[in-house]
C-alpha cells in the first residue's frame, strides 16, 4: 500500500490542519498512485508541535505542519517572521517568503533535518480585551495572557502591560475571573475557544503574523525517488494554497459567529505608537536575527 | 527466600552485608536527590506565584524550568520505580506457581525490567546525539532532558540487578542481565514479519511481562520496543523521546505537590483532626466507626489529590481502630480501600489532572463534575457500609453540639487547605500547578504554626513524596510511547466502531464505552488507562451528543472503581501492604462496596446520557 508516512496533525478532521493532509493524500492518489500510504493522525495524538518536530528528527513522524515559533529552538533566525508589526498584511508576508529570505530559511531548516515544502499562513494575532483598548496607552498596567516566549513577553512588557503565561485550556477561566484582562490570538482560535464570551472586543491589531511550514523529515525525503519527490512537492504546493484559503474562510465564519453572539471588532488607533512600542523588540532581537538593517529591509520591502 | 539463604549461591555474610549496605546507600542517595529536586521545584513555582500576585507579571522561564526539574525528578526516581512498593508489579498470578517456577518467573520479570531500562539508557543516548535544538526560554540545549533519562535508565539496570542478587542470587541476577540484553537485541533485529497493528504485538508482550510480575512502566517500554521487530513504527530514540515528552507537561507538576501536601497533612497531624471531626458527626450511627472512616475520607479527599495517599493514611490510622473495635481485619481493610477511591473523584484529583493533560479538558470545569459525582459515590458507600456491616454494633455515644463545634474548629486548618485549593482552581485565581504548590505552602505553614512538624519530618515527607511522584511520573511517561503506537495504528477508528456498534445515540455509546472501560480497567493501571483510552473515547462521546466534561468524570469514576478489582486493584494492594492482610481476602471483603459503587456508576451514566435531552433552564442550574 505504498511507503508508510506518519503524518501528525494537532486538530480534528474538520480543521484546516488536518484537511490539508487529506487534500495532499487525495492529490497523491492521482499523481503517484500506490506510492505513499499517508497515516494521518489528528487531535495531537502524536504530541504538540515541538514533540512532533523531535519525532521528525528521530524517525517516528515523517510529515507535519508547524508554526515557525515551534521550530525556533532549531532555527533561531526564523523568529524574524514572528517580529511584531513587521508585515503590513498577508500579501506582504507572502511576497517576502517567496523571495530570498524564504530560500535562506528553507536552507537553514533543511540543515536541521526539516525539509520545507511550503510556507503557510495561520492568520494574524489580534488583541482581545474586555474593553476597546485601541491605543498603547490603554494597555498600560493591564495583565495580559501570553504564550511562554521571550519575544511575546518583551512585546507586552515593552508596552507597559504585565505578561502572564497561562496554558490555553485555563485561559477562558482566567479571563472570566479577572486573573488577566486581555490576551492575543488568531481569529479562528479566538472563536474556537469561545473566548469572545469573556473578551468580546477584538482589536484588529494584526501585530504578529503566525507563519508556518509544511515539512517532511530530511531522512524520509532522501529516501524518495526523484519522481516521488516531484509528486510530493507539487501536492504540497497545492496544499499551501488550499490551507491559506481554508484559514481565510474559517476566519470569516468565526468572526460572523462572534458577531452574532455579541463580539465586537474595533480598529486600533495611533498605529505609529503601537509600532514604536514593537520596535523595542526588533532592536532587542536584532543581533540574533541578522541585524537591524535586515529587519528594516524586510519591513520596507514591497 | 529463606530457602535460598542457605544455598551456596548466596555470597558470604560479610560480603552480603556490604552489598546490602551499598544498595541501601545508593537508593537513599537517589531518594535524597529526588527530595532536593522537589524542594527546588517548589521554590521555583512559589517564586513565580509571588512575583505574579505581589509584583505583577511573571518570569518567562519559570514554567519551563519547573518542567525540566520534574523530568529530572522522574529520571532520578526511575530506578526506585522499578524496585519499590510502587513498582506496580502484579504478583497475584506468580504467587500461585510452585517455588521453582516462581524463581524462573522472577528471573524473567527482572529481565523485562532490564530490557526496558536499556531502552531508556541506549535510546536516551541516541536522542541526546540526534535531537538538537535548544530551549528558547531557558537558553539550554534540549538534549539535557533526555540525558537525564539515559542516566536514569542506566542506574535502573544497576539497581534492579543488585536487588535481584540480594533477593535471589548473583547467578539469577546474571541470568536476568543476559536475558534482558537478549530481549533488547531481539527488539533491534528485523524479523521481516510486518504486522499491521504493532500496538497489538506490544500489548500482548507487555501483558506477558506483567503476568510474570515485571514492573508496569518497564513492561510498557519493553513491549513497545519489541514491537519494533515486527515493523513497529516507533524507532528506539523516539520511544525515549515520547516518554520524556509524556512527563514534560506543566499540568503534571501538580502531582508531586499534591502528594507532598497529603504527606504533610498526615505527618503534621492535620488529618487526625479531620478524623475527630468526622467521628463527632457520624460516630453514633450504626457501624459508626466505619461511617467515620468514610466521612474522614471525604474530608481528606477535599484537601488531597491522591487516592493512594488517602488509602495509606486510612490503613495506618483507621484500620487498626476498626480492628480493635471488632471488625474482621479483611473487612476493616476493605472499608479503608473502598472509601479511599473518593480522593480522586472529589477535587483536587490527580486522575482529573491526567485526564486534562490527555484531552485538553479544563480542570476548572472538571472540578464541578467531580463534586457531584463524589457526592453520589459517598452516598452509595454510606449505604453500602450500612447494609454490609452486620455483626459489629459499635455506635459511639452521640457527640454534643459543643463537642462537634470544638472538633470542627480543630479540623479547620485542614478544611481550609481544601478550600484554598478548590476555590483557587475553580475561580481561576491560580493555575492548578500554582494551587497545588499553595497547598504545600499552606500545609507547611499550618503544621509549623501548630508545632506539629519539625525539619526532620518535613525532609522525610519531601523524600517520600518525591519517590512516589517519580513512580507515578514514570508510569505516565512509559504510557506515552504506547499511546503513540495506538494512535498510528488507527486503533481510534476501531475503538469508535466498537463503541458505536449499537448506534451512535447517547445511551448506546455510554453503555458500550463503560463496558470497554470496565474490561480494560481490569488490566490497566488507572493512570495508564486514562492516558490510553480517554483520547480514543472522548471524540466518540462528543459526537454522540454527550457532554465532554460529564463523560470525562464518568470515565474517571469507572476507572477508579478498578482500584478495588483484581488483578490490579492498586488501592487494595496499598492497604493490604500496610495492614498486612492478604490482598485476596481484601478483594473478597470489598465486594459489597464494589457492588454499591457500580450501582452509583450506573446512576451517573443514566444522568449523563439523559442530559442532552434535559430542558435548557434546568441545565443552567449547574
Ligand atoms: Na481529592
Ligand atoms: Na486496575
Amino acid at each position: 500500500a505504498g511507503r508508510p508516512v506518519t503524518v501528525a496533525s494537532l486538530f480534528g478532521e474538520d480543521k484546516p490542519e488536518t484537511r490539508v493532509w487529506r487534500k495532499i493524500a487525495e492529490i497523491l492518489n492521482r499523481t503517484a498512485p500506490g506510492r505513499f500510504d499517508l497515516r494521518i493522525v489528528g487531535n495531537a495524538a502524536l504530541g504538540g508541535e515541538k514533540e512532533v518536530a523531535e519525532g521528525v528528527r528521530l524517525g517516528s513522524v515523517q510529515a507535519s505542519l508547524s508554526t515557525i515559533s515551534a521550530l525556533s529552538g532549531w532555527v533561531p533566525d526564523s523568529q524574524i517572521l514572528d517580529l511584531p508589526f513587521l508585515f503590513r498584511d498577508r500579501g506582504h508576508l507572502k511576497r517576502v517568503l517567496a523571495g530570498p529570505l524564504g530560500d535562506e530559511l528553507k536552507g537553514k531548516f533543511e540543515g536541521q533535518g526539516f525539509v520545507v515544502l511550503g510556507f503557510i499562513n495561520y492568520g494574524a494575532r489580534h488583541l482581545l480585551a474586555k474593553e476597546p483598548i485601541t491605543t498603547p496607552a490603554g494597555i498600560k498596567g493591564k495583565r495580559i495572557r501570553v504564550i511562554q516566549s521571550p519575544l511575546h513577553t518583551e512585546l507586552w512588557s515593552g508596552l507597559g502591560a504585565y505578561p502572564t503565561p497561562i496554558p490555553i485550556p485555563e485561559t477562558y477561566n482566567a479571563l472570566k475571573t479577572g486573573v488577566v484582562d486581555c490576551m492575543d490570538l488568531t481569529k479562528s482560535a479566538y472563536v474556537g475557544f469561545k473566548l469572545h464570551e469573556v473578551v468580546p472586543y477584538l482589536i484588529e491589531t494584526g501585530h504578529i503574523w503566525a507563519s508556518g511550514v509544511i515539512y517532511v523529515s530530511a531522512a524520509f525525503w532522501k529516501g524518495l525517488s526523484a519522481e516521488d519527490k516531484a509528486a510530493l512537492s507539487a501536492a504540497a504546493a497545492e496544499g499551501v494554497g488550499y490551507f491559506d484559503d481554508l484559514i481565510v474562510a474559517d476566519e470569516e465564519a468565526s468572526m460572523a459567529k462572534a458577531a452574532a453572539e455579541g463580539g465586537k471588532v474595533v480598529q486600533p488607533q495611533d498605529r505609529p505608537a503601537w509600532e514604536e512600542g514593537a520596535r523595542k523588540v526588533w532592536t532587542s532581537f536584532a543581533s540574533k536575527l541578522g541585524g537591524i538593517d535586515k529587519i528594516e529591509a524586510v519591513a520596507k520591502s514591497a | 527466600m529463606t530457602s535460598l539463604a542457605t544455598s551456596s549461591l548466596v555470597p558470604k555474610p560479610s560480603l552480603r552485608r556490604r552489598a546490602e549496605r551499598g544498595l541501601f546507600g545508593l537508593v537513599a542517595g537517589l531518594e535524597w536527590l529526588g527530595a532536593i529536586i522537589l524542594a527546588v521545584l517548589f521554590a521555583v513555582v512559589m517564586a513565580a506565584v509571588l512575583r505574579r500576585y505581589v509584583f505583577g507579571g511573571g518570569y518567562v522561564w519559570s514554567d519551563e524550568l519547573a518542567i525540566w526539574l520534574n523530568v529530572a525528578l522522574v529520571a532520578v526516581g526511575a530506578p526506585l520505580a522499578a524496585t519499590s512498593a510502587l513498582a506496580m508489579r502484579l504478583d497475584v498470578i506468580v504467587r500461585l506457581l510452585p517455588a521453582g517456577a516462581q524463581r524462573l518467573a522472577s528471573v524473567f520479570a527482572d529481565a523485562v525490567a532490564v530490557h526496558g531500562s536499556l531502552v531508556l539508557a541506549c535510546g536516551g543516548a541516541s536522542v541526546v546525539a540526534l535531537v538538537g535544538g535548544s530551549s528558547t526560554v531557558l537558553g539550554l540545549p534540549e538534549w539535557l532532558r533526555f540525558a537525564a533519562f539515559a542516566v536514569g535508565g542506566g542506574l535502573t539496570v544497576v539497581v534492579v540487578l543488585w536487588r535481584a542478587a540480594l533477593d535471589s542470587s548473583w547467578p539469577a541476577a546474571l541470568a536476568s542481565l543476559v536475558l534482558g540484553i537478549g530481549f533488547y537485541l531481539a527488539a533491534q533485529s528485523a524479523t521481516g514479519i510486518f504486522v499491521e497493528t504493532p500496538s497489538l504485538v506490544a500489548a500482548s508482550l507487555a501483558g506477558l511481562g506483567l503476568i510474570l510480575g515485571a514492573p508496569l512502566p518497564y513492561v510498557l517500554l519493553a513491549g513497545v520496543s519489541l514491537s519494533g521487530a515486527f515493523g513497529g513504527l516507533l524507532p528506539e530514540p523516539a520511544i525515549v523521546q515520547n516518554t520524556v515528552s509524556g512527563v514534560s507537561k506543566f499540568l503534571l507538576l501538580a502531582i508531586p505537590f499534591f502528594l507532598l501536601a497529603g504527606e504533610l497533612l498526615t505527618a503534621g497531624g492535620l488529618a487526625e483532626r479531620l478524623v475527630r471531626f468526622a467521628a463527632s458527626l457520624v460516630g453514633h450511627w450504626r457501624a459508626g466507626l466505619a461511617q467515620t472512616t468514610l466521612m474522614s475520607s471525604v474530608l481528606f479527599s477535599g484537601a488531597s489529590g491522591s487516592s493512594v495517599a488517602n488509602a495509606a493514611f486510612g490503613a495506618k490510622v483507621m484500620a487498626p481502630a476498626l480492628i480493635a473495635r471488632g471488625y474482621p481485619p479483611a473487612h476493616a481493610a476493605a472499608i479503608v480501600a473502598g472509601v479511599s477511591m473518593l480522593d480522586n473523584i472529589i477535587p483536587p484529583s490527580i486522575a482529573f489532572l491526567i485526564l486534562a493533560t490527555a484531552t485538553n479538558l479544563s480542570v476548572g470545569s472538571l472540578l464541578v463534575g467531580g463534586f457531584i459525582a463524589g457526592g453520589v459515590l459517598a452516598l452509595a458507600l454510606a449505604i453500602g457500609i450500612h447494609l454490609s456491616v452486620r455483626e459489629v454494633v459499635d455506635a459511639a455515644p452521640k457527640a454534643s453540639g459543643q463537642e462537634r463545634a470544638k472538633s470542627f474548629i480543630g479540623a479547620l486548618p485542614a478544611i481550609g487547605l481544601g478550600v484554598v485549593v478548590v476555590v483557587g482552581i475553580r475561580f481561576g485565581v491560580v493555575t492548578v500547578t500554582e494551587a497545588s504548590a499553595l497547598a504545600v505552602a499552606y500545609a507547611l505553614i499550618a503544621c509549623l504554626a501548630l508545632r506539629s512538624l519539625n525539619i526532620g519530618t518535613v525532609f522525610g515527607a519531601l523524600r517520600k513524596s518525591a519517590t512516589e511522584a517519580a513512580a507515578v511520573g514514570m508510569l505516565i511517561g512509559a504510557s506515552a510511547p504506547f499511546a503513540f503506537l495506538l494512535a498510528v495504528d488507527r486503533v481510534s477508528d476501531q475503538m469508535a466502531g466498537l463503541v458505536t456498534a449499537l448506534g451512535g445515540g447517547p445511551y448506546a455509546v455510554m453503555l458500550l464505552a463503560n463496558l470497554v472501560l470496565l474490561v480494560a480497567g481490569l488490566f490497566l493501571d488507572i493512570g495508564a488507562a486514562i492516558l490510553l483510552l480517554a483520547p480514543l473515547l472522548l471524540p466518540v462521546a462528543i459526537s454522540a451528543g454527550l457532554d465532554p466534561i460529564q463523560f470525562g468524570v464518568i470515565l474517571v469514576v469507572n476507572l477508579m472503581i478498578h482500584g478495588l478489582t483484581p488483578p490490579l486493584g492498586i488501592l487494595v494492594y496499598v492497604v493490604s501492604g500496610i495492614t498486612r492482610v492478604p490482598a485476596g481476602a481484601v478483594f473478597r471483603a470489598v465486594l459489597p462496596l464494589l457492588a454499591t459503587l457500580l450501582v452509583a456508576l450506573a446512576v451517573l451514566c443514566l444522568g449523563a446520557a439523559a442530559w442532552p435531552s434535559f430542558p435548557p433552564p434546568f441545565k443552567e442550574l449547574f
